[in-house]
């Protein structure tokens, strides 16, 4: 049982994304949409990075982060709208975190 | 927040109009063109604006950001107008900038840099506050 996370708000402005931390599974996968991309810079991302070790997938939608001039590190997946169609395949369920 | 800080800034703008605080990011709501809205409007009708920039509001100064990639009308390109409207008084929150790890790379000059308590005493020297 894989969970997709679908999160779309900034962690600056709401908790949503540490809710989501707090139930993410190791087979699971993130993707940052929306004003989600903010979370790239917030310290929640830094110690994910660090606990998950690249076990989970974490995505970010390439326009929306560009739109927001946003910088794309390395630990994340550049994809496209697109890609998120085959990744809702992939799992067993979607959380969309708004 | 000292007096002397506060009759400091209310000095320099006895007459301070009125304040909009922005808050929210730029391309979720339409918060930030709302209130872009309200101050060219109050601008042209020769009434004193200040704006302030706090919490995710500050994303609507980054430079380097482009709508379109996202379908938005880039009402951030705007911003470049406030000279013409006498909207000089634009100050953003410093502790939002550096929980956000972002530089101080806008795309509008003449904004002012506030730490939180000079923040706070030229906010409370107008006397109308609108927040977006």
């Amino acid at each position: 049982m894989s969970t997709l996370h679908l999160v779309r708000q900034s962690a600056f402005a709401t908790n949503d994304f540490a809710q989501c931390l707090s139930v993410v599974d190791h087979q699971d996968s993130i993707v940052l949409m929306d004003d989600g991309c903010y979370n790239l810079k917030h310290s929640l991302m830094d110690s994910l990075i660090k606990r998950v070790e690249g076990t989970l997938g974490i995505h970010v939608i390439t326009s929306h982060a560009q739109a927001r001039a946003l910088d794309i590190t390395a630990e994340i997946q550049h994809i496209e709208m697109s890609d998120v169609v085959e990744l809702t395949f992939n799992h067993t369920k979607v959380i969309t975190w708004q | 927040m000292t007096s002397s800080n506060i009759k400091e800034i209310s000095d320099l703008s006895p007459d301070s109009g009125l304040a909009i605080i922005n808050s929210k990011a730029p391309f979720s709501s339409n918060n930030g063109k709302d209130a872009l809205d309200v101050a060219l409007i109050f601008g042209s009708f020769e009434q004193k604006v200040s704006l302030f920039f706090q919490g995710d509001g500050v994303y609507q100064l980054i430079a380097n950001q482009d709508g379109s990639l996202v379908s938005i009308k880039d009402y951030l390109k705007t911003f470049s107008a406030f000279e013409f409207y006498d909207i000089d008084d634009i100050y953003v929150c410093q502790q939002s900038l550096v929980n956000r790890q972002l530089d101080e790379n806008f795309h509008i000059n003449d904004v002012q840099v506030l730490p939180s308590s000079e923040f706070a005493s030229a906010l409370n020297c107008h006397k109308h506050v609108l927040r977006f």
